[in-house]
């Protein structure tokens, strides 16, 4: 096999802008993702039925279909349904936050649940209201312990980006397909692409790594 | 008995199908320090949790100060803030420091400024002996420190009655002492005491009476030196036995 990165050269900067597009898609929808986690979580635990019902079946639909077919639905259904000619970059990062919604209210409703007990009895025995509880006690040993948990998901996030390609979303796939078809090289162009995300996500551990341990010592 | 404190009326409380506390009455007065005996299982800390409603009792009514806190319409925040409680297990907030502990109720729930928070923590840490490991994370106390960085939290709050339940049954031997060191000098200022303990010697010592509970029962309600030294009861001499 012979391969010929000397074509795609001129082209490289053009791939490698693309990480800051994968990038600010991954931490918007991260961002999404997080809130609607966190609400979907507090309703898991809440003891209002139609709260739970609710969150628990968005969390089985989100779950429980193809990532891809939920990113073509939010963006070929949304103008045929309401005329609205929805970018990709809104489509997507609307599949994706809702999406990872669903798996983050699962990080967190486990973390939450991991806390001693004996937490919520301390702040309900000194009068402290379930919203502050939440808010100041509970949660943030929750997230501290389930931190590894959303920094994979977010490694996860960054990898399945890719998909967005196919609704020609300009991310570092799209490109690298891009520059596979103006230059005529097959491989190339998705060599390096895959060289950027392994880096990428290499980075991102490291840096949840260090992270993690920044919060191990605080304590 | 008019003038009682805390009043409870045939106190019932079942998980399911199981009867825990089966028809409790009894006062305590103002100022009282009441020990609450019994063998394992016997309900002791489903009564003290009803106090202030961390159960809530299936039937039966009390009364703390003027509000009947059984009572729907009564606000449970409320009878909280004035009710203390202190654990086996401390249950100190391990992501805040010793003075955060101590400070956060009293900011959050009353809206107590921060400085005056803090000066409160600090009077109360100096009174629990603990001044200088105000800025110390809970993982660096020993469990005797973290039980009195506990009772200091929860005079935070400037409570009314002060609810334990097994304060020192999670300390090694050597700090038991310390922590029933701060509650007698608690019981001392005239603090309304109710303590679920294994110490016999402190229940005889700074109890002004002792309940004894027995399956859910209570069997006698009594001044410690009468149930130490001539318990009634058949129960109560049997359990005696195996404790003293
Ligand atoms: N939340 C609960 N759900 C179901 N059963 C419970 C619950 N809390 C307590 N029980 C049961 O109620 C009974 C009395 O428990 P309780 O904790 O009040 O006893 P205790 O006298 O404090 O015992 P110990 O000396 O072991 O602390 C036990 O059989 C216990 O298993
Ligand atoms: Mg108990």
């Amino acid at each position: 096999m012979d391969l010929d990165f000397l074509r795609i050269v001129p082209s490289i900067p053009f791939i490698l802008n693309g990480i800051w597009v994968t990038l600010l898609f991954v931490l918007v929808a991260a961002i999404i993702g997080f809130i609607i986690g966190t609400i979907l979580s507090l309703f898991k635990i809440s003891n209002i039925s139609w709260l739970k019902w609710f969150a628990d079946a968005y969390t089985s639909i989100f779950r429980g279909t193809p990532l891809i077919l939920q990113l073509m639905i939010f963006y070929f259904a949304t103008p045929q349904l309401t005329g609205y000619d929805i970018p990709a970059f809104l489509a997507g990062i609307l599949a994706f936050g809702l999406n990872s919604g669903a798996y983050i209210s699962e990080i967190i409703r486990a973390g939450i649940q991991a806390v001693d007990d004996g937490q919520r009895e301390a702040a309900e025995a000194l009068g402290v209201p379930y919203k502050p509880m939440m808010k100041d006690i509970i949660l943030p040993q929750a997230l501290k312990n389930i931190l590894p948990a959303l920094l994979n998901e977010f490694v996860t996030l960054t990898k399945e980006s890719a998909i967005v390609s196919t609704i020609g979303f300009l991310d570092i796939m799209r490109r690298a397909q891009v520059v596979s078809a103006n230059t005529y090289t097959a491989f190339e162009p998705l060599l390096v692409a895959g060289l950027i995300y392994y880096l990428l996500v290499m980075g991102l551990t490291q840096l949840g790594g260090l992270l993690e341990r920044r919060l191990r010592k605080s304590e | 008995m008019s003038n009682a404190f805390i009043k409870i009326e045939d106190l019932h409380k079942s998980f399911g199908k199981l009867d825990v506390l089966k028809g409790i009455s009894t006062t305590i007065q103002k100022g009282e320090v009441i020990s609450i005996i019994g063998p394992s299982g016997s309900g002791k800390s489903t009564f003290l949790r009803c106090i202030n409603l961390l159960e809530k009792p299936t039937s039966g009514r009390i009364w703390v100060g003027d509000d009947e806190i059984t009572d729907k319409s009564t606000d449970i925040m409320k009878v909280r803030q004035n009710v203390g409680m202190v654990f086996q297990h401390f249950h100190l907030f391990p992501h805040k420091t010793v003075l955060e502990n101590i400070t956060y109720a009293p900011m959050k729930v009353k809206g107590i400024s921060k400085a005056e928070a803090e000066k409160i923590a600090y009077d109360l840490l100096e009174q629990v002996g603990l001044a200088e490991k105000a800025g110390q994370y809970p993982n660096r106390l020993s469990g005797g420190q973290k039980q009195r960085v506990a009772i200091a939290r929860a005079l935070a709050m400037s409570p009314d009655v002060m609810l334990f339940d097994e304060p020192t049954s999670a300390l090694d031997p050597e700090m038991v002492k310390e922590v029933l060191e701060v509650m007698r000098s608690l019981a001392e200022t005239g603090m309304t005491m109710a303590i679920v303990t294994h110490e016999m010697g402190f229940a005889k010592e700074v109890a002004d009476r002792v309940l004894f509970l027995d399956g859910g029962v209570l069997v006698e309600d009594v001044p410690p030196e009468e149930f130490f030294s001539n318990p009634k009861s058949q129960r109560a001499q049997d359990f005696l036995e195996k404790v003293l």
